[in-house]
């Protein structure tokens, strides 16, 4: 009986602390659709009169498509070279024979004990060097490096669970290395495959210290920094546009979240099963 | 089939290409690093060699020494105030219907999916002195006294920031508990409740020595995250006022990229990795060290 009610209490407080929790979010989304003067007003209330001019205005002065399309192409490219080089590089060391191929593995773990910021400064003058800096390569090479650690570390580790008769039967159908490989082993561990492609995406989608470091030339820089640097030159009679913009800009993410909750959270807490 | 596992052209070709990229971007960059933190470097030409120099600019900046201290602040709060609290969540959260289970994940989960930007700017919009939802909140309630310019005090700058950093990972820490805590047999906490223990009692006894191992894998990451803050401090404060909220890789960030004192900011990196190095192994040796089997 008192465990009834406590249980009750508990559901309540928690159902209240989601919406709390997110007040500033709906904040954010209620602002988007309020006149300026009306954004000093009490900020729990709705709008006096929804308005639609922010979303327009905010993509005339807001050049969503550039900075989309740079973030598109960066988590792109980076899912696709970590994702293949990672996939061989996992299955060579779980699978075939060779003397270092724990000291390889151990070494690609590093990888997740080197924080990007510490080397900042080199891989900045590195690129330089490389004559790739501002371009798109610039950035995806090396985020495709950090992210190559943890993607090695997780398929490797699925691939110890996925038994070897698969590939043994392939050999036996005259099948050599490289087509059991993209046509037997590949779409047998695509379930891991698509966890790494969210986080990944995730991950690269909201990357901003390497992104705000590296990008020195408007035309290449993602979504965060874009958003950082339109914020910085509004004033605050334009809250209403700049509500617009963060709503606008953060759907691509959202939408992926609610399509992929449980794979995400997955992904996000796998780490926790390597250590 | 041995052939087959022991094809050397393959070999090399599976394995070359993930071992090339991860050395040129990850791993040979900290030995220039080091060369760097030995020179006058301007960021494109060497100035000439200055022994321990920037060692000891570093080592006698006062303003280093803030920012280290802002990090360590902001360790401690997210260690004792923010993991309790996800903690907290995850056990309660353990106990809920499968339904309030899901709403609540999703909402404290989400501000983990969004861009930092947006996080960013929406709390510059919360703690806004004039429309800010927390000074009017105060009004509202009676407590307008307490209102102030939140990100211009230097009080309360960097725990304003440290808050809005906290708010941003309290789920996903949440989450990461949780899945720890799913994976504790029931068996475990079924027979206590049934011999009359309570929630505290069942926690404290049976869920958390189960949940070491997890435990010290979160405090890793949270640890770690505190240390390279950066993002959060750069666009709602810019490091200030003055700079009173600069934290360790803002101030790396500021030597190197806006006063071009690349040596400097080199010195900061390798004091950071090592400093990030010895947590981690203190971490690791000192917390929870029996390894726990189920």
């Amino acid at each position: 009986m008192v465990r009834n009610i406590n249980r009750g209490v508990l559901k309540a407080v928690l159902i209240v602390l989601g919406i709390g929790w997110i007040f500033p979010l709906i904040w954010m989304v209620l602002i988007s659709f309020k006149k300026p003067g009306e954004v000093y007003g009490s900020p729990f209330r709705l709008p006096k009169q929804w308005i639609f001019d922010n979303y327009p205005n905010a993509l005339k002065s807001f050049d969503f498509t550039l900075y989309f399309t740079n973030s598109v192409i960066y988590s792109v490219g980076t899912i696709l070279i970590t994702l293949i080089l990672g996939s061989m590089f996992a299955y060579c060391v779980a699978r075939m024979n060779w003397k270092f191929k724990s000291v390889a593995l151990s070494y690609v773990a590093l990888g997740l004990i080197i924080p990007a910021q510490v080397t900042i400064i080199p891989l900045f003058m590195l690129l330089r060097s490389l004559h790739i800096k501002d371009t798109h390569l610039g950035l995806i090479l090396p985020y495709s490096a950090f992210a190559l650690s943890l993607c090695v570390m997780m398929l490797y580790a699925f691939f110890r669970t996925v038994p070897k008769e698969m590939e043994e039967a392939a050999i036996m159908d005259g099948c050599n290395v490289y087509g059991a490989f993209f046509r037997i082993i590949l779409p047998i561990i695509m379930p891991a495959i698509a966890t790494q492609i969210v986080l990944i995406f995730m991950n690269t989608w909201n990357e901003f210290f390497m992104a705000f470091i590296l990008t020195g030339q408007e035309e290449f820089r993602p979504l965060p920094i874009g958003l950082l640097n339109f914020f910085v030159g509004r004033g605050t009679p334009e809250w209403g546009m700049i509500g617009a913009v963060m709503v606008v800009s953060s759907v691509p993410t959202i939408l992926v979240y609610l399509g992929f909750s449980e794979k995400i959270e997955n992904a996000l807490t796998a780490g926790a099963v390597l250590k | 089939m041995s052939s087959f596992y022991n094809n050397r052209l393959a070999l090399f070709l599976f394995s070359a290409p993930t071992l090339i990229l991860f050395t040129l971007f990850v791993v040979y960059p900290l030995f220039p690093q080091i060369r760097i933190s030995f020179f006058d470097h301007d960021g494109i030409n060497y100035n000439g060699f200055v022994g321990l120099d920037n060692y000891r600019d570093v080592l006698h900046s006062s303003e280093f020494w803030h920012s280290a201290y802002n990090n360590v602040k902001i360790v401690l709060i997210s260690t004792f105030v923010g993991l309790p609290i996800s903690l907290l969540l995850a056990l309660v959260l353990d106990r809920m219907s499968p339904g309030i289970r899901r709403y609540f994940r999703m909402t404290s989960f989400m501000p983990a999916v969004l861009s930092v930007t947006v996080i960013a700017q929406m709390w510059i919009a919360m703690f806004e002195p004039r429309f800010g939802a927390l000074n009017q909140a105060l009004s509202t309630v009676g407590l307008g006294d307490l209102k102030r310019i939140w990100l211009g005090d230097p009080e309360t700058a960097l725990p304003s920031v440290a808050f809005a950093f906290l708010w941003q990972y309290i789920g996903l820490n949440m989450v990461l508990f949780y899945t720890g805590i799913k994976s504790i047999p029931k068996t475990y906490y079924e027979a206590a409740l049934i011999d009359g223990a309570g929630f505290f009692q069942t926690n404290v006894r049976i869920v958390l020595p189960l949940l070491q191992e997890v435990v010290k894998f979160v405090l890793v990451i949270s640890v770690i995250g505190c240390l390279r803050q950066f993002e959060h401090v750069k666009m709602m404060t810019n490091g200030g006022p003055g700079s009173a909220s600069r934290t360790v890789i803002y101030e790396l960030y500021y030597r190197a990229f806006n006063m071009y004192e690349f040596g400097v900011g080199s010195v900061i990196a390798i004091l950071f990795v090592v400093a990030c190095l010895l947590i981690t192994f203190m971490i690791n040796n000192l917390v929870a060290r029996e390894k726990m089997e189920f």
